[in-house]
Formats: structure tokens, C-alpha cells, sequence
């Protein structure tokens, strides 16, 4: 029988609970924990943090972290995590700081640097196909670039016995990726195990996603106890993947929750890449061999992308969201009323408003359209803007605000505005980013 | 019969592309969801929502396909100015499109069947 690597997913995301993949590191059921803490988005507004606070920029939550995993890591469990952020160096300094606190003597860490690429960025001109232009058409505007971070670096810490691995822009599926490989003792060009590794990693990488979140959809959908959904672990070898969650925990493993979660955020099913593989997912199968237990097989891949993505952020001025209700009949009517009232007052400022949107929540913001042609009982107008000054974001708010006084009967107006940082993608040559590894025992 | 009476669906993002995969509940209803669940029914019910191309990936094994829709989120999440950046309701607007055919005789179809 071929050896089993025992891992788990402790977070869809750098706000997510802590506790479910607290409690499967403490089960006993693993040797590995992978928490995802990035979005798209976290990497800019990290460096926003950071351009703002030179000791900032990494995750915020590493105290808790080292509470919550301090006993796994102190018996022999092993994490591997993005929460460096955008400030690797500061989430060290954090991370050792604590564990001395906390006397977790004998721990060794591992830490990825390097996939900073800004100035490369800069300096080469990057293209940025999703804007349909070059860095040099945004001038100052370009704030931050990362390439993403594959299993590699992860595997050479792993080799010089770290307990714990943190990097900035490591790719979701790596952090699992790298620990399985190794254990498995499975060449990083060993495509198809690498294949399988990231089927196994792409299912952990959204946490309870893998265990009935985003799931339920009464009366079809039936999930149980969402009140604690329990974190995803799995059990995966060189052709294999298996993955559960602990008993009592809330959720659902089945079939469906496999399906669903194995083609998030996938493309074409043969060819989802990743720092360290083109995966194939296109000829993978489900089966449940258990109460909540899926086997999931056929997960294979070719040769890795010769170029790494790049994550470049932009500074896009403020975002303005103002929302004002209107009920009963003829709410739809007051409605365009209120429109045409904005959108004369806003005249002023159209030179600074880069895009504007107008639509009314319980009828057509989410889709576009109504989807019946029924009147709505009430609305919620909304109205979103992109603006170039804080000024004219403002002024956008307060518009909304003196409908107060528009049509008749309006209620419950609230803004927010907010920075609009943008994220668009670029590529570099893989050999040219040149990623450090440090290690520092305690 | 809509969609949501055969089939589920969860939607994700990268950048501005939005994936849609769709999944039949049982075997018998794949074919009719491969069949009459075409990219240009998916066009029509996404409308302006989506400005560039779709694309339908087949999974037979798993009785779904997976639709890819570009130019589909406003800018992408982090530039979107919708109220759903990561269009994460486009997975229940798939669920609305109406297959214009009634569940096949023996269909596994409608809630008493799938809930557990």
C-alpha cells in the first residue's frame, strides 16, 4: 500500500474562522495544516497597509494563529501558510516574537521572500492584458506586484525541517501541494503526482467550501448544522485524494459538495494551471465510500507553466456606494425619480466620476434585470461610483443622502466609501523571479 | 422545467472571468442537461452581464459542464462596481434558465429525491 499523507484546510481566506481548522490540527487526524489567507485583492491592500506603516502589511491575526496552533506545531504538526502577505519580513518578526513568548522553544521556521516584483514590473513595462495596456499607462498608480509563489521554495524549507512555512503570494493550491509532495517523497516534475497533489490542494485551499458551505439551497439542498461547519481534511497518496471532515462537526461531504467545490474558480478542466502544474481535472471521478467521505481519482497533469502570474495592483482613485429605500406602489416610479435627481446634481463633478452605476437591490442588482414582471413591494436604490478624488466620491455620497428630501417616503440612507484599489494580471519568465528562502530556529 | 429542477450550480471568479459549473442530480438527467442546456441559452439568460465569450466544457463523468464566461464581472471583483463582485448569484441565474422540456418520465428530479 502506498503511503498517505494526512492533511488539512484551515481557512478559505484571511478573515474565515479560526476554530474548525484549529480543531482538525488537534484531532490528531493530521500531520499537515494549509491556511489560505489571500484573495485576489489582499496582496494590494497589504501593501497599501504597509506603504502607510512600514511594520504593517502582513496578516493581522498571527497572535491568534500561535495560539490556536501552538500545541499542533509543538508536537511535531507541521503548517504551511500565506499570511506574510505583503509584509513577509513584519509577519517574522511577529511570528518569532510570539513563539519566543510563548516558549515554543525547538521550532524551526521557514520563510519564502522575493515575490515582490514591482520594480521588475515597472522597469520592464509589463503588459496588462485585462486593462488592454502597459504599467507605463498608469504611471504612480501601479502600487504593488507579486508573482505568485509555487511549491518549490515551500519543499527546500520543508527539507531543512521547518514546522512552519510563510510566504507572501504562495499560490493556493501550493500550500498543499508542497507539503504532500514531499512527504510523499514525489519529484516536483513528476507531473501526474503533482497533478493529483493540487486536486487534493484545490479542494482544501476554500476551507468549509469542502464541507457543505456555499452548499445549501433548501428544499433541494439540504446541508446540516451550518452553525459550525467543520473544516475539510484529507488523505491523499500518489493517484488519490480522500477527504472528510471530523465527526460532529457540521456540513456536508458528499458527491455533490465534491463536484462543486473540485471546479470552483476552474477553467477549461484539462489545463488549470498552477505555479507548479497544468493540472488535468477533466476526466476526474467522485465516489462515496463513506458518510461523509469522498475518494476523489483521475486527477493528473502535464508540465508547468513557463511563466509565473503576476498580481499588479492599482490605485483607482474611491469607490462611492450610497443606497436609499422606497416602498409600496409606484416605489419604482420614485425610484427613476430619484435617478434623474442624482444624476442632474452630480453634473458637476462628471469630469472626475470615471464610471457610474444605477440599479435597486429586490430587483435588478444582481442581474442586470428583473427576472419576473411583477412590480416589487419596495427597492433599494443604489448607486456605486468610481470617482478620481475623494471630493467627488463625497459628493456622490451626500447626493444620495439629500434624497432624503427627493420623492416622497425615502428611508434608511447609508455610504461608504472606500479606496478603489484594483488588480489586474500580468506574466513574467518563471527563471526571473528570484525567490529567497530563510530559515530561523528558536 | 428550469434547471434548478435537475441540476445544481456554484459560480467562482478569477479576475474578470466568471466559471459556472452545472451539475445534473442523477445520471438520467444529463443528457437532457447536455443537450438542451446550450452556450446560447446561457447568453440569453446572462445578457449584458456578460460582454465576451462563453465557453462549454463537458465533464461527463460528473454529469456537468463547466460554462466560462470573460469580460463577465464588471472589471473583475476588485474594480467591479456591482453590488455582487464575484458573481457569486450568477450560479443561481443559471439555475433559472428554463430547459423548455418537462422532467423525463422516472426522473430522479425536485426535492423529495435529493434531500438528505
Amino acid at each position: 500500500m502506498s503511503k498517505v499523507v494526512t492533511i488539512g484546510g484551515g481557512l478559505a481566506g484571511g478573515p474565515d474562522k479560526l476554530g474548525p481548522g484549529i480543531a482538525v490540527a488537534n484531532s490528531g487526524r493530521v500531520s499537515w495544516m494549509g491556511l489560505d489567507c489571500l484573495s485576489e485583492r489582499s496582496l494590494a491592500l497589504g501593501q497599501v497597509r504597509r506603504n502607510a506603516d512600514p511594520t504593517q502589511g502582513h496578516w493581522e491575526r498571527i497572535p491568534e494563529f500561535l495560539d490556536g496552533y501552538g500545541q499542533f506545531l509543538m508536537t511535531g504538526g507541521r503548517v504551511v501558510t500565506n499570511f506574510g502577505v505583503a509584509n513577509v519580513e513584519a509577519a517574522r518578526e511577529a511570528v518569532i516574537a510570539g513563539a519566543r513568548k510563548r516558549g515554543f522553544d525547538g521550532l524551526v521556521f521557514g520563510f519564502v521572500h522575493g515575490d515582490n516584483v514591482l520594480d521588475m514590473a515597472i522597469k520592464r513595462d509589463l503588459e496588462l492584458p485585462e486593462m488592454g495596456g502597459r504599467c507605463s499607462d498608469y504611471g504612480d498608480q501601479v502600487i504593488s506586484a507579486n508573482a505568485y509563489i509555487g511549491a518549490e521554495p515551500i519543499v527546500h524549507l520543508l527539507e531543512q525541517g521547518a514546522n512552519l512555512v510563510v510566504g507572501g503570494r504562495i499560490a493556493d493550491p501550493s500550500l498543499f501541494v508542497a507539503p504532500i509532495c514531499f512527504e510523499l517523497d514525489c519529484g516536483l516534475d513528476d507531473w501526474s503526482k503533482v497533478g493529483n497533489a493540487t486536486v487534493a490542494g484545490h479542494i482544501l485551499e476554500c476551507g468549509t467550501m469542502a464541507t457543505g458551505a456555499n452548499y445549501s439551497d433548501p428544499p433541494y439542498r439540504i446541508v446540516r448544522n451550518q452553525v459550525e461547519f467543520g473544516a475539510p481534511l484529507a488523505e491523499v497518496s500518489e493517484s488519490e485524494v480522500i477527504f472528510t471532515k471530523l465527526e460532529g462537526t457540521g456540513g456536508l461531504v458528499d458527491s455533490g459538495v465534491a463536484k462543486s467545490q473540485l471546479y470552483y474558480e476552474v477553467h477549461d478542466p484539462s489545463a488549470y494551471l498552477t505555479p507548479d502544474v497544468t493540472a488535468d481535472f477533466s476526466d476526474l471521478s467522485v465516489e462515496e465510500i463513506a458518510e461523509d467521505r469522498v475518494r476523489v481519482t483521475g486527477g493528473t497533469g502535464r508540465e508547468r507553466p513557463l511563466s509565473l502570474k503576476v498580481l499588479v495592483g492599482l490605485d483607482l482613485g474611491w469607490k462611492s456606494v450610497g443606497e436609499i429605500s422606497f416602498g409600496g406602489s409606484g416605489c419604482l416610479d420614485r425610484m427613476r425619480e430619484a435617478k434623474e435627481l442624482i444624476q442632474a446634481r452630480l453634473e458637476p463633478f462628471q469630469s472626475e466620476i470615471n464610471e457610474i452605476t444605477f440599479g435597486a437591490h429586490g430587483y435588478d442588482v444582481l442581474f442586470g434585470r428583473p427576472l419576473t414582471l411583477n412590480e416589487p413591494t419596495e427597492v433599494r436604490f443604489r448607486v456605486a461610483a468610481r470617482c478620481a478624488t475623494r471630493e467627488c466620491a463625497t459628493a456622490v455620497a451626500d447626493e444620495v443622502f439629500q434624497l432624503h428630501w427627493g420623492p416622497v417616503a425615502s428611508g434608511g440612507a447609508i455610504s461608504n466609501i472606500v479606496p478603489a484599489i484594483g488588480v489586474t494580471q500580468a506574466f513574467l519568465p518563471r527563471r526571473d523571479v528570484k525567490l529567497e528562502t530563510e530559515i530561523i530556529k528558536i | 422545467m428550469k434547471v434548478r429542477e435537475i441540476a445544481y450550480s456554484r459560480s467562482g471568479d478569477k479576475g474578470d472571468i466568471s466559471n459556472v459549473c452545472v451539475f445534473a442530480y442523477d445520471a438520467i438527467n444529463w443528457p437532457i442537461l447536455r443537450d438542451s442546456l446550450t452556450v446560447d441559452l446561457v447568453r440569453a439568460q446572462f445578457k449584458d452581464l456578460v460582454r465576451g465569450s462563453i465557453t462549454r466544457y463537458d465533464l461527463p463523468k460528473m454529469w456537468g459542464m463547466n460554462f466560462v464566461m470573460e469580460s463577465a464581472l464588471g472589471g473583475g471583483v476588485s474594480m467591479t462596481l456591482r453590488a455582487d463582485p464575484q458573481g457569486r448569484a450568477f450560479a443561481t441565474l443559471m439555475l433559472e434558465i428554463d430547459l423548455g422540456a418537462a422532467p423525463p418520465e422516472g426522473s430522479h428530479a425536485g426535492p423529495s429525491e435529493v434531500c438528505r
